[in-house]
């Protein structure tokens, strides 16, 4: 006899060590909270969708609005806004169609794949944002730069003039600091991704692979 | 009516338990996280019930999704190892059945598979339970040809264990 039907013969004699349930234990279970990986992520992305939304919302306020007047960008940031509102939206709407895919009685292959899509909205709603904050920043950082002064009164200007160093200082630091802020960001969303789907990423692939 | 849908589950939950706890047996390594798991697929399978419309039998249907909660759906919670529960999870041979040299074969073969991957776990699970390759990969989503070719290298790898 083969080892392997030795092994299975044996499997069939574990059935009698197996714990056994109560109906009424059983019946205890159904109203414990879950701790599946959708549950975290569903409650992840609603928090980070709206954590934007709700940053976006709170930094426009009426002294933000003066202040683009002075510096000339009222439409530009209009503009922005409803782009990004659109975008925003759009995000969330995939997300939750793609959420609402997710069904454990698909197969294996099937439900991580509809997992992974709909936590890769949410990546790619957050690299959105990145990538936006940083182009406006720096529309904002030039236009900042060469109109701000001109509302300024200006009494003692050598104090107001650069030399070609300062300028170059002054830029440098500028996106130095963007950079800073942009990559603390992303590596607080490789963390959170990463704890939540590395498991899930490995096992998607040993399934899949040979296939394709 | 609903709660005409919860008898029914429960007691069909109640008759194939043993599905979940098989699982569980292959998935955890110890006593908590076996309950966990169980937990999890309980209400993971209860969840997704009112989809159940019976079209397959209770127990095809158990066997994917307790797979999906195994595989896909459950978190580990972090742990310590606490040796009081050896006994109660690993699994247990009839040792007066069995000479010494098989005895050891099945030892062997029993600590290689917590060894495995997830996916090699569900493979020789599938392959215990006697499950034919198209169910393999119908609950896994892979084809057929995949199925094999990765059950293949798991029974090679298995046999290499004991065979070195």
């Amino acid at each position: 006899m083969d080892e392997l039907d030795i092994l299975k013969k044996d499997w069939k004699q574990q059935e009698a060590t197996l714990p056994k349930l109560s109906y009424n234990e059983i019946y205890k279970m159904l109203w414990k909270k879950s701790s599946s990986i959708v549950r975290w992520i569903f409650i992840i992305s609603i928090l980070e969708l709206l954590f934007w939304g709700v940053l976006n919302i709170l930094l426009s306020d009426g002294e933000f609005w003066k202040r683009m007047e002075i510096i000339h960008l009222k439409e530009f940031t209009v503009g922005v806004y409803i782009l990004s509102y659109a975008i925003t939206f759009y995000f969330i709407y995939r997300f939750y169609r793609n959420y609402k895919k997710i069904s454990s009685t698909d197969d294996a292959a099937t439900l991580m794949k509809n997992i992974l899509t709909t936590r890769k909205t949410v990546k790619y709603y957050v690299g959105f944002i990145i990538i936006s904050t940083a182009l406006t920043s720096l529309v904002y950082a030039y236009f900042t730069i060469f109109h701000h002064a001109a509302t300024t009164e200006v009494t003692d200007p050598a104090k107001y003039s650069f030399s070609i160093t300062q300028w170059l200082v002054l830029t440098a630091a500028i996106i130095f600091s963007l950079a800073i802020f942009l990559g603390l960001l992303w590596l607080f969303y490789r963390l959170i991704y990463g704890i939540l789907l590395k498991r899930l990423n490995k096992n998607y692939k040993d399934l899949k692979n040979l296939e394709e | 009516m609903d709660k005409e849908l919860e008898h029914q589950f429960i007691t069909n939950l109640e008759r194939h338990q043993n599905i979940a706890h098989k699982i569980c047996r292959i998935y955890t390594n110890d006593q908590d996280s076996h309950n966990d798991l169980f937990q999890e697929i309980t209400i993971q399978l209860w969840k997704a019930y009112p989809k159940f419309r019976g079209e397959a039998k209770f127990s095809t249907w158990m066997y994917r999704v307790a797979l999906n909660t195994a595989i896909t759906l459950y978190r580990k919670k972090k742990r310590g190892i606490k040796t009081q529960d050896f006994d109660t999870v690993h699994f247990k041979l009839k040792t007066e059945e069995y000479d010494g040299e098989v005895e050891e074969q099945l030892k062997l073969m029993y600590a290689a598979i917590k060894e495995l991957n997830d996916i090699e776990k569900a493979l020789v699970f599938l392959y215990l339970e006697e499950k034919n390759y198209r169910e393999i990969s119908e609950t896994l989503g892979i084809t057929e040809v995949n199925a094999r070719v990765k059950m293949n290298r798991v029974k090679t790898k298995l046999k290499s264990i004991i065979n070195p």
